[in-house]
């Protein structure tokens, strides 16, 4: 039985440089290290990108300001073999950013129009075409984004809990709760 | 969380989320092996996270990826690379709004000579781009804006919502008459060299030549529509694509009838798809036949540029080269223009 989470994502082809050395280069500036990043991990980002919001409009802005912002914050990388993780925290922050932006303006902009501010969760079409996607698509961003950054992108609860900057209490409940919908809907999708 | 008869089974998920360590995970992974209630866990758990991780996504396709590769690119060259200059010049355009109506006076009774890089000049309608060591000049003359371009290359882009004025473009062999568009016109040597319309149409009138209509995508030598009364156009292609992807015209024995036309559409989505596919040599081919077969086509541009990605990838140093600079000559102020100059050096 194995117990523990063993998630295996490509690995640069063979003679390509290391992420590390990468985000050196692009930390001096050099454009050419940006455009390799961006070559190598453009999909992974744009994949959870488009799982995880439910604005498909957002994805490329969204995917151009995580780059942008690796490329600002290069010279303060830790080093690690793999930059994956931290794109996508990245990633996960800019997201946030721009749900609580959102969620500003509309709840001012409803102020002014004395009404009850609606969601902030526009659900526009995520392709959902199984009881898990139907499922994932139901919860609300912050659950989804904490189950996609666990189980798509295995980043640990601590660095989940550092990209989205809350507590790790508090994505150990979103999990929890995120997983119990999508049991759900497996249950259901089983039940004769 | 369902988790049958066993107490412990919450700790399955305890275990996932890093929050059971040392020797209370041990304890709990050997009390799993016996309690079926417990392993069943351990597999939904599995199974929630194989689903989530098995959604369907869509990849974006190549070409609208290299769009964002050079939109990143061009930002990162804008925003990081110069900082020091953003400030400066977010105030520079703004005090440039302020001072273009007086400019755009000045500009219309001065004649222009540059040899710095270009800068944009805002005319009445008329948004004209110089590049390089062009020469030129704009004045207004009754319900007519006459620009008058000595040699360089000029960008105009003309707005018919401001004004009922016509646009003419003096050329040293001609004039070229703008119909509602966005296009550039060249002259070198006292000959108007090339007309690239990307909106709207164009009339070219060239001493001794008949007047040619030059639409929305069309690149001028071969524009799609001359008049009746023009001798033959030029026909050579004018991108220098390799001469084995001429299509031979099929015949019928016996017949005088052409084969039907390629449908550009499937030719271009061909292309792409093998570049999809990772097949760089076909697709390089395929841009290559795309080029030779649809020059006018409104997806040209991107063809040129996709036949230099796929020989860049097929690791044909000299044909990425050649590639890019032809690539540059035919669209000197083409959207990837930054990116190809990188490649043809």
């Amino acid at each position: 039985m194995n117990v523990r989470r063993t998630l295996r994502h490509p690995a640069p082809p063979a003679g390509a440089a290391p992420d590390p050395d990468i985000l050196r280069r692009l930390a001096g500036g050099e454009m050419n290290a940006l455009g390799e990043l961006y070559d190598r991990y453009h999909e992974t980002v744009r994949r959870f990108l488009a799982r995880a919001t439910s604005n498909a409009e957002d994805v490329d802005d969204l995917v151009h300001a995580t780059f942008l912002a690796a490329a600002k914050s290069a010279a303060r990388y830790d080093g690690r073999t793999s930059c994956r993780p931290w794109l996508v925290g990245i990633a996960a922050q800019l997201l946030r950013r721009r749900r609580q932006s959102f969620g500003r303006f509309l709840a001012v902009l409803t102020t002014f129009r004395g009404m009850r501010a609606t969601t902030t969760d526009p659900r526009a079409a995520l392709q959902a075409r199984t009881e898990v996607g139907e499922s994932l698509a139901r919860l609300s961003e912050a659950k989804r984004v904490a189950l996609l950054l666990a189980e798509v992108e295995g980043l640990s609860c601590a660095e989940i809990a550092e990209a989205l900057g809350v507590p790790i209490g508090t994505v150990w409940t979103r999990l929890h709760a995120a997983r119990r919908e999508i049991r759900r809907a497996l249950e259901d999708g089983e039940a004769p | 969380m369902s988790a049958g008869a066993c107490p412990r089974a919450f700790e399955a998920e305890a275990i996932r989320d890093g929050r059971l360590t040392g020797a209370a995970r041990a304890s709990f992974e050997r009390h799993a092996t016996s309690c079926a209630v417990c392993a069943r866990e351990f597999e939904t758990l599995d199974r929630v996270a194989a689903g989530v991780r098995s959604l369907p996504y869509t990849p974006a396709d190549e070409l609208h990826v290299r769009r964002e590769r050079t939109r990143l690119l061009a930002a990162f060259d804008r925003e990081l690379v110069a900082p020091e200059h953003a400030p400066a010049a977010r105030r520079w355009a703004f005090g440039a709004a302020m001072i273009v109506a007086i400019a755009g006076a000045l500009v219309l009774l001065n004649m222009h000579r540059h040899d710095a890089p270009a800068r944009p000049v805002e005319a009445s309608r008329a948004t004209i781009h110089a590049e390089g060591a062009a020469v030129w000049s704009e004045r207004i003359e009754n319900d007519r804006e006459i620009v008058r371009v000595e040699r360089g290359t000029l960008s105009i882009h003309v707005d018919h919502t401001q004004s009922v004025r016509r646009l003419l473009v003096m050329l040293p062999d001609g004039e070229l008459e703008d119909k509602g568009t966005t296009f550039t016109v060249r002259v070198d040597g006292a000959h108007t060299t090339r007309v690239a319309v990307e909106e709207g149409s164009v009339f070219l009138r060239l001493h001794g030549r008949a007047p040619v209509v030059i639409e929305g995508g069309d690149v001028w030598p071969h524009a799609a529509l001359e008049s009746p009364a023009s001798a033959s156009a030029s026909a050579a292609p004018s991108l220098e694509a390799p001469a084995t992807v001429q299509s031979p015209q099929p015949r019928t024995p016996g017949s005088t009838v052409t084969a039907p036309a390629r449908d550009p559409s499937v030719d271009f989505q061909t292309a792409v798809a093998a570049l999809h596919r990772r097949n760089a040599r076909a697709a390089a081919e395929g841009f290559s036949s795309f080029l030779s077969n649809h020059a006018h086509d409104r997806r040209a541009e991107d063809a040129a540029y996709l036949r230099v990605i796929a020989l860049q990838r097929c690791g044909d140093v000299r044909a990425t080269r050649e590639a890019a600079t032809a690539y540059l000559r035919r669209y000197p102020t083409g959207f990837r223009r930054a990116e190809v100059e990188a490649l043809a050096e």
